[in-house]
């Protein structure tokens, strides 16, 4: 897959694409995919507002969009697949780190109409606190087609004391523990790019 | 090397009392055993000197080395050399076997690595383990079976270098074949570093007969009832704990 950056609010994706994308300030995307494009996105959030719409436009489109954010005040991740064409797959998985007692709010919604059959629809979605921070998640399917297979998940918690525990058992400080658990929640993926680096730099200073 | 003196325990939760006025005293080079029926307060006592947060300790001390280790963070207790290798090991999904090794071994010797020594000493630590070279990229635990979780803290013992080791349960789960690689792995270990002091905890002596102790204990109720060389462990397989128990009433009738 070709790699691009993107600066644009509104882009169409005409052929296969990875995306690698680092904001720290409030962001609001656009993604119009075509027809038989898979489309990966890895999006690296910083203590900012992002609000994204995924148009599955035509036949066999399909995303797959991985985004991790970092919070220290309130912030909101919108996020709103439309599978506006049958035999279309949409993947979400959003992952987020509340680190003080702020609030981070996902709401992500998968759409498909009555006549779109045969589509793939799922979310995933974790945040967790390192406080008590209060944080919510909507994880909505708006289906109103019998013909498809979807699925929605959502887990808001702190990191478990036994995981700690065993970490620590080990001679690894609390800290350091805590970033190597954010670093596996967040960075899930096996790119290396300036935007993931620049992401790891905020890891490390949490 | 470690000195636990009278301790109380209860859980932090619920404020059962699990050990009561227990004490203990390894030296430098000994092979210890601890023995006792289920929900005694064996694991507990593993969990207590390792400074799990579960627990509370209501008096006595422990002490390492000569200094009380009972105000020391969990971290900090293993920075001095002490290694529990767990009944359970906790899964811990998206840190890789080798993430995980790497940050433990900076974080005990407060250096960088050196990555040639580093690789060069998990290849050996896998092959002598029977592993194959992939656990080493899976997540922590995650999909490991029973015997591989079980080696994976063997691993981790030859590669972070304790000088005190609690086995907790580590026979557990294990086949014959797999529970005699593990221990001579741990025999080795100990051969090349002799002032290291064990703790095994175990419901049976087929362990023993591959680890020799130095001295077994039999530990009902939160306590240490009765103390002896391993002939103890072959009459508790004969008789039972309750056999144990009886013997001490009638010798502390008489």
């Amino acid at each position: 897959m070709n790699k691009i950056d993107i600066g644009n609010k509104e882009i169409t994706i005409t052929s296969q694409k990875e995306i690698y994308i680092y904001d720290k300030e409030a962001n609001e995307r656009v993604y119009n995919i075509e027809k038989d494009v898979i489309l990966k996105v890895y999006h690296y959030n910083f203590d900012s507002n992002s609000k994204i719409v995924i148009n599955l436009n035509h036949e066999k489109a399909e995303v797959e969009y991985h985004y991790s954010t970092i919070n220290y005040k309130d912030n909101n991740l919108s996020i709103t697949v439309n599978h506006n064409k049958k035999n279309t797959i949409s993947n979400i998985y959003n992952h987020g780190v509340n680190i003080l007692n702020n609030k981070l709010h996902f709401d992500i919604c998968g759409v498909i109409p009555k006549n779109i059959e045969n589509c793939i629809c799922n979310q995933e979605n974790q945040i967790i606190n390192l406080t008590d921070g209060k944080s919510t998640i909507l994880p909505k399917l708006l289906i109103d087609n019998y013909n498809v297979s979807s699925s929605h998940s959502a887990y808001i918690g702190k990191f478990k004391n036994d995981i700690l525990f065993y970490l620590m058992s080990r001679g690894i400080s609390y800290d350091t523990a805590i970033k190597l658990l954010v670093s596996s929640l967040l960075i899930n993926s096996g790119n290396d790019s300036e935007e993931l680096n620049k992401f790891k730099e905020k890891i490390e200073n949490i | 090397m470690l000195e636990i003196d009278k301790i109380n325990v209860i859980t932090k939760d619920s404020k059962n009392k699990i050990l009561k006025d227990l004490s203990l005293k390894i030296d430098d080079g000994e092979i210890h055993a601890i023995m006792g029926p289920n929900g005694t307060g064996k694991s507990t006592l593993s969990k207590v000197i390792m400074g799990n947060y579960k627990y509370e300790i209501t008096s006595g001390d422990i002490i390492f080395d000569n200094k009380s280790i009972i105000n020391l963070s969990v971290d900090e207790r293993a920075k001095l050399g002490i290694f529990l290798a767990m009944q359970d090991p906790t899964i811990i999904d998206g840190v890789t076997n080798s993430e995980f090794l790497k940050t433990a071994t900076t974080e005990l010797t407060g250096e960088r690595i050196n990555y040639f020594d580093f690789i060069k000493g998990i290849d050996k630590c896998l092959n002598d383990l029977e592993l194959s070279e992939d656990m080493i990229h899976r997540s922590l635990n995650k999909g490991f079976s029973g015997g591989e979780k079980k080696k994976n803290e063997i691993l981790q013992l030859k590669m972070l270098k304790p000088k005190f080791i609690i086995l907790d349960e580590i026979d557990s789960g294990l086949d014959v074949d797999s529970l005699k690689v593990v221990c001579r792995n741990i025999n080795e270990y100990l051969k090349e570093n002799k002032d290291t002091s064990v703790l095994i905890i175990t419901h049976y002596p087929r362990i023993l007969e591959y680890i020799k102790p130095d001295y077994v204990h039999i530990m009902t109720d939160g306590k240490i009832k009765k103390s002896g060389d391993i002939e103890l462990a072959f009459e508790t397989e004969k008789n039972g704990y309750i056999g144990i128990n009886d013997v001490r009433k009638k010798s502390s009738n008489e």
